[in-house]
């Protein structure tokens, strides 16, 4: 029986976070290919629709990345995309998840070692977590 | 499910083509697109592109304004429900307000390794049990703390139900892993994800070995009532809490402290016209002393509708809807609009929230839970 | 066995069946509820579509009907009992006392002006009110007076303190001393050999469709109630005036077709007359003021009469009437005591609202409650409307032999079908009494 892979989607901003991912792959720093990067612009812009819908789809961990606050090339999106998490994750923790299966990380364009080590740590904590009790229900 | 086997079980072909359902339809009088009369004129014609590619099949309120007043005694609403199962089928879904949490939620909620913590609430001085014959069903009042801008009031509601139940000598059985009823899947046509919700409470409550669940969530006990029972089993007496209160009040009497308040009552669409409830909510405000009921220009069976149901296609048109509801509240004069539904609540707090530059009229008043206006009445002589 | 024969209800249904009969040599008792025959056909200003003054029209056979030497005719009566079979029926009518002696009665109405005491006046739908001493309507057929037991001030307050009654202006104002306090109720027992019900009907009362506002809002009106303000003989004089308190006349008036008809929720039926009735009287509106717009919101119009269709052109065309193809969802009232009519216009699919003077309902009609009674003392059938069940080959045979049903007892219709359906019913009766 083969070890539990965790799936991780995360949602990186285009100016920080994607762009710090970006320089851990030309650096060549090796981490886990557990995770699915889907850029938006800004972190601001993942509506709490976005996160709903991935967890249904069946991933064991939601991460959503984004600027330092006071960096957001928006000003304030990665505010917004705070007040969502928090508030997301308060429903999340009433549905009975995990807190740490919905992840939200400030990591700056310069920092692709952090991204690296990020993905690293949350693979594992996932792993001993186990799969995400929607997984079963992944709907193709 | 084909749309001539739903005209057949709604009986649409009675459908007079009269438009009485259209003149009374909340949503027509502000959405010019929007034609009950024209909905059922396309299915009869068995257009049915025409209705499931309609953005306005998810605009119907589902409020049975129309089917109470029609010559033809179509139950629209049903038509509805069914149109939108199909619709669905073909990929085509209502826009979800709030990001579609709700929606989310509940299809979340319907997987079996779901397991909740949603007690949290609970705090001293309301007492429930693991013995009681019976079962008070919370719903989604835990989850909407958490999705509006303000207030939502939606525990403070199951808290007050929890206060009163208590007084009358009943600590309930609450279930710390109920499950969404399902009102809001099955009316948006997700009949899959209903009938996994219906089939996990229906699991739950035969093990808890309840007799009678008392609601205070008209959408709740609508669905168990009338829905659940095409798809399990309860075998359980079913009471929404202001049934219980008036029996109580008819049967013991109930020593309320007095309430020196104004207040107006709104029937919510799933108590009253669906249900045919009107009565007993306004014996339980009657009861208190010193209390003044002043009736809205529409009121029992033709109450307003909150302007939103299923939290689908919520849009300006909903807004218009429940400021005309809210002016005819202030209307009345009253000090407080009184509803006994957690959703009606919901929206009309919202319309009363300003949101960026918007003027409008001043719809300002406070709107109360029937359980808020009663406990507060209940023992330790406390008005707020 | 006997060769006369009963006719139940003094409409028209039942005076046509009456005069036919005793043109035939037939022996006629006609029993008339109420204390004048003519029954609602004497309550209508004009008819359809021929605009004839309806009691001008009407008046001639209830005066044949009456002076007839083949008819007796019994007002203020009701049919207590029927037993017997075809040919030969025992009838008990209860003959209700009117306190007036008919042989002395001249009916000159002095009683009628110095009555103290007042009662709701039905004949005029209750819009106003008449006397406890009155006559029932101004063509009343037999013209003598009565004295209502339920409002007159001697019979219903008792004596003074001194022991003498409270009232008697009439017995001292009447110069032919036809007042007779000591009259009493009398049973008549008949012998005939047919019966036919001509019982008619009752408008349906329209409270229960509360979307409309009937009774909450004064300007909205029934069709017999607006008959009654437009007609001469009414409580208005003739004079169509809104019913709030600024009484000013109506410049646009709204009729609401298909009310508590052809509706799963009251009665299933159509009332066949409405759609004319309704025409009718928005031409009448425009001839009382040529200022008057009228609006009909119909579902169908069904004119299908002699002369029916023409009538509704006309309508259109000449009397400033439009037709609305919309069935009204609610009415509403702003702050001039003015009808808010909300409806959908299915032709534009339009949702509109228009503000109105006046408001007229054209409510359903049902059988009168007097026929269940009936059903039961006779044993014949209703229907699940209550009509007199009858079958489509013998139209106007009730399910006992004998008995026959003509007019709106029987069925929806109008003046010219009871008239020929009460015609049928004599023609049958005739066949058993020869």
């Amino acid at each position: 029986m083969s070890e539990f892979e965790p799936s991780i989607l995360c949602f990186a901003c285009n100016w920080c976070s994607y762009a710090a991912a970006d320089i851990a792959g030309t650096s060549r720093i090796q981490y886990p290919p557990n995770v699915r990067l889907l850029r938006v612009m800004c972190s601001g812009m993942v509506d709490a629709e976005y996160v709903l819908k991935s967890l249904e789809a069946g991933f064991d961990g939601v991460m959503v990345a984004g600027c330092h606050i006071g960096d957001c090339h928006y000003i304030s999106g990665n505010i917004k995309a705070q007040e969502m998490v928090t508030r997301l994750k308060k429903l999340l923790h009433i549905l009975g998840l995990e807190d740490e299966r919905l992840m939200l990380k400030w990591i700056a364009t310069s920092e692709g070692p952090i991204f690296a080590e990020t993905i690293k740590e949350y693979v594992e904590q996932l792993k001993k977590l186990g799969p995400s009790p929607f997984r079963k229900e992944l709907v193709t | 499910m084909s749309l001539e086997d739903i005209i057949q079980e709604t009986k649409t072909f009675y459908c007079l083509d009269c438009g009485k359902c259209t003149g009374l339809c909340p949503v027509s009088r502000y959405n010019p697109a929007y034609s009950p009369r024209v909905m059922l004129e396309n299915a009869l014609f068995g257009f049915q592109d025409d209705l499931t590619y309609n953005h306005d099949l998810f605009s119907c309120l589902t409020c049975y304004a129309c089917s109470s007043k029609c010559p033809g005694d179509v139950d629209y609403p049903l038509f509805i429900q069914k149109a939108r199962a199909l619709a669905l089928d073909a990929g085509q879904h209502g826009d979800c307000a709030h990001s579609g949490t709700v929606q989310s939620l509940a299809r979340l909620m319907s997987n079996p390794g779901v397991s909740q913590n949603r007690l949290e609430w609970l705090s001293d001085g309301l007492r429930i049990s693991t013995q009681s014959d019976t079962m008070f069903f919370v719903g989604c009042a835990p989850y909407f703390e958490h999705i509006f801008d303000f207030d939502s009031g939606a525990i403070d509601a199951v808290k007050a139900s929890l206060k009163i139940l208590n007084h009358c000598g009943i600590e309930p059985v609450v279930l710390p892993n109920e499950r969404c009823c399902g009102h809001d899947m099955l009316w948006t046509g997700d009949v899959e994800t209903f009938r996994r919700l219906a089939e996990h409470n229906a699991a739950i409550i035969k093990e808890a070995g309840v007799k009678k669940i008392i609601f205070s969530c008209p959408e709740g006990y609508r669905t168990f009532k009338e829905d659940y029972p095409k798809y399990v089993d309860i075998n359980c007496e079913l009471q929404h809490i202001s049934e219980f209160l008036a029996d109580r009040i008819a049967e013991n009497g109930l020593d309320f402290s007095e309430v020196k308040r104004k207040v107006t009552y709104h029937d919510p669409c799933r108590l009253g016209r669906h249900l045919g409830i009107y009565e007993q909510p306004r014996k339980v405000i009657a009861a208190l002393p010193g209390i003044e009921l002043v009736e809205m220009e529409h009121n029992k069976e033709e109450s307003l509708c909150c302007g939103t149901s299923a939290f689908v296609n919520c849009d300006s048109c909903s807004k218009q809807i429940r400021v005309d509801r809210l002016l005819e509240a202030k209307a009345t004069g009253a000090d407080t609009l009184i509803t006994s539904c957690p959703k009606c609540q919901i929206h009309f707090r919202c319309a009363m929230t300003n949101k960026g530059e918007e003027k409008g009229p001043d719809v300002e008043i406070e709107v109360m839970d029937l359980v808020n206006l009663v406990a507060n009445a209940l023992g330790d002589g406390h008005n707020e | 066995m006997s060769d006369a024969v009963l006719v139940i209800g003094g409409g028209i249904a039942g005076i046509q069946a009456s005069l036919d009969l005793a043109d035939m040599g037939k022996h006629v008792y006609l029993v008339e509820k109420s204390p004048s025959i003519g029954g609602r056909m004497a309550q209508l200003d004009k008819t359809f579509p021929t605009n004839d003054c309806s009691i001008c029209i009407l008046a001639p056979k209830m005066a044949d009907c009456y002076d007839h030497s083949n008819t007796t005719i019994l007002t203020y009566s009701e049919v207590k009992e029927i037993t017997g079979s075809a040919g030969d029926f025992t009838v008990t009518v209860l003959k209700k006392a009117r306190y007036v002696d008919a042989k002395k009665c001249t009916g000159c109405g002095e009683c009628t002006e110095k009555c103290p005491a007042k009662a709701p006046d039905l004949f005029n739908m209750g819009l106003g009110t008449r006397k406890a001493a009155y006559l029932y309507f101004l063509q009343a057929v037999p013209r003598v007076a009565l004295i209502d037991r339920e409002y007159c001030i001697r019979m219903t307050k008792g004596l003074t303190k001194d022991g003498k009654p409270r009232c008697g202006v009439c017995k001292d104002v009447c110069q032919a001393g036809a007042i007779d306090f000591d009259q009493q109720d009398e049973e008549i027992t008949l012998n005939v050999g047919a019966i036919i019900i001509a019982t008619g009907f009752d408008p349906y009362d329209p409270t229960s469709l509360t979307e409309y506002g009937y009774r909450r809002y004064k300007n909205v009106v029934t069709a017999m109630e607006y008959e009654r303000l437009i007609c001469a003989s009414g409580p208005t004089g003739g004079h169509l005036k809104r019913l709030s308190a600024d009484g000013r006349d109506p410049k646009t008036i709204a009729f609401i077709q298909c009310v508590g008809s052809r509706d799963l929720h009251h009665n299933k039926y159509c009332a066949s007359v409405c759609c004319m009735h309704s025409t009718k009287e928005a031409i009448l509106a425009n001839e009382h003021d040529p200022e008057i717009h009228s609006y009909i919101f119909y579902i169908d119009i069904r004119a299908s009469g002699k002369g029916f269709q023409n009538y509704v052109a006309r309508a259109e065309k000449e009397y400033n009437v439009t037709y609305i193809r919309s069935r009204v969802a609610e009415i509403a009232q702003d702050a001039g005591e003015n009808p808010v009519i909300w409806y959908e216009d299915t032709n534009s699919r339009q949702v509109k609202s228009m503000t109105v003077d006046l408001v007229v309902l054209a409510t359903c009609m049902v059988p009168r409650t007097d026929a269940v009674g009936l059903a039961a003392i006779t044993h014949t059938a209703l229907d699940e409307y209550k009509f007199f069940q009858t079958s489509p080959l013998a139209p106007v045979d009730t399910t006992i032999p004998g008995i026959f049903a003509c007019g709106y007892c029987q069925g929806p219709m109008d003046i010219p079908e009871s008239v020929a359906q009460a015609s049928a019913a004599a023609a049958r009766a005739a066949e058993i009494v020869s």
